[in-house]
């Protein structure tokens, strides 16, 4: 089966964006033993450093690896080829790693990592394609057909590939959203959020998917237990977005700040260890994201970890 | 002007100083701090060092032997809680290493650290 394309993106910075990729590819992992790929396509290139670490971002970069170099690829007019930018092993949960060693993969991550060089070369493709009488809208229909072929023999390899989204609407975040099936968008309960967050989801409704809300899964995060942020969450799963999946309010804790600080591309965790605190919130985050996965394919997923 | 019954203003600033005193006995960290804030050289004493010390900070401004002299009079334990209070390694990682070996990883990653975050303007 084809894998499942998820976009997690929102026009809203600082809303977790990144927290939210990585928490959904160690519990898909971890929990349900799936095959995940992060993309990370925002030049800020923080799933990336989560996942890798600093150093191991510059590594993926000096051996070739990583969305900049896959977009260098659509420059120079290459044949559409993902895999060659893939790095294979970006798993930080010492359970995965033990299963690998032991011949008995259950659950694995791969990324395609982001570099701050991503947003360089994007902006001088933008000047080229911009000078031949191209637009926006041209470069990204573009983009998102290489992208698409450039996948496309990969899909049978994973279960759920994860695109960590800038947020902004540049040519080559829109070619990322174009090649999503589902949206996960996480957001703040608070107003400037919300408000965002509706102009998300009023664009992608409009130029990319109108089925946009049974698609969408969205995600309150960095929540704050007062009776305001309450109220916001009540609305937006009651008012403003109450035509979609919501997923578990995952709490604002310095465990998530923790559970992103990788201490070296040597260092391993278990799921425990680094998650603390908030393991159940990841736990349960996974669990209602296979639901929503299943709704979408018919897939059914079974846990192979408590 | 703060004033109670029975205390003059240098009574009142005695108490508050009294206080601030028994805190920076009873917690280096503040006592850091404050030094620190006043322009002092903060010493790092066996028994408060872990309390105290910042590895990517000492990393940063230190040369490895300094570095090295500063932690290697360090225990075991002291060792592996000041490794992961600073997010520098996890159990699995320390698991089975000897203080020389934790004494290395925190020197390597905490200077990976800093080299990976610095701001190449300075």
């Amino acid at each position: 089966m084809p894998a499942l394309t998820a976009a997690i993106a929102n026009l809203k910075g600082g809303v977790g964006k990144s927290t939210t990729t990585v928490m959904l590819a160690d519990g898909l992992a971890y929990y349900y033993g799936m095959n995940v790929l992060v993309i990370d396509m925002d030049p800020q290139a923080n799933s990336s450093q989560m996942l890798l670490t600093e150093m191991g971002v510059q590594a993926a970069s000096d051996q070739g690896k990583g969305t900049h170099h896959l977009l260098a690829s659509f420059m120079a007019g290459k044949p559409p080829s993902a895999a060659p930018f893939i790095m294979p092993n970006a798993v930080t949960l010492e359970e995965l790693r033990l299963a690998e060693e032991q011949d008995a993969r259950l659950g694995w991550i791969s990324s395609l990592p982001a570099h701050p060089q991503l947003r360089l070369r994007e902006l001088s493709l933008e000047e080229e394609w911009y000078g031949k009488a191209g637009t926006p809208t041209t470069l990204a229909d573009a983009l998102a057909q290489h992208y698409r072929e450039a996948f496309a023999p990969l899909q049978s390899l994973y279960d759920v590939i994860l695109i960590d989204c800038p947020p902004h609407l540049s040519p080559l975040a829109r070619a990322g959203l174009a090649l999503a099936d589902v949206y996960v968008t996480p957001t703040i309960a608070d107003s400037v959020s919300t408000w965002g967050t509706k102009q998300f989801s009023d664009w992608v409704g409009k130029f990319i998917a109108p089925d946009l809300p049974s698609r969408n899964f969205v995600l309150i995060t960095r929540f704050r237990d007062t009776k305001y942020a309450r109220s916001v969450a009540s609305d937006l799963r009651e008012i403003y977005l109450k035509d979609r999946w919501f997923g578990p309010t995952i709490p604002e804790s310095v465990h998530v700040l923790n559970a992103m600080d990788r201490a070296a591309l040597d260092s391993y965790n278990t799921m425990r260890g680094k998650y603390s605190g908030i393991i159940g919130d990841v736990g349960r985050l996974a669990e209602r994201f296979s639901d929503f996965m299943t709704q979408q394919t018919g897939i059914s997923w079974h846990k192979v970890r408590d | 002007m703060a004033q109670g019954p029975g205390l003059t203003p240098v009574e009142y600033i005695d108490r508050f100083f009294d206080e601030l005193r028994t805190e920076v006995r009873s917690n280096p960290a503040l006592a850091a701090r404050l030094v620190k804030a006043l322009g002092g050289n903060v010493v790092f004493e066996n028994d408060t060092k872990v309390d105290v010390a910042n590895p990517y900070a000492i990393a940063a401004a230190s040369t490895k032997a300094e570095f090295l002299a500063i932690f290697g009079s360090m225990k075991l334990a002291q060792l592996k809680k000041l490794l992961k209070e600073h997010n520098l390694a996890t159990r699995i990682d320390m698991n089975g290493k000897s203080a020389e070996q934790l004494l290395t990883m925190m020197y390597n990653r905490a200077m990976n650290k800093v080299s990976e975050r610095r701001s190449s303007m300075f």
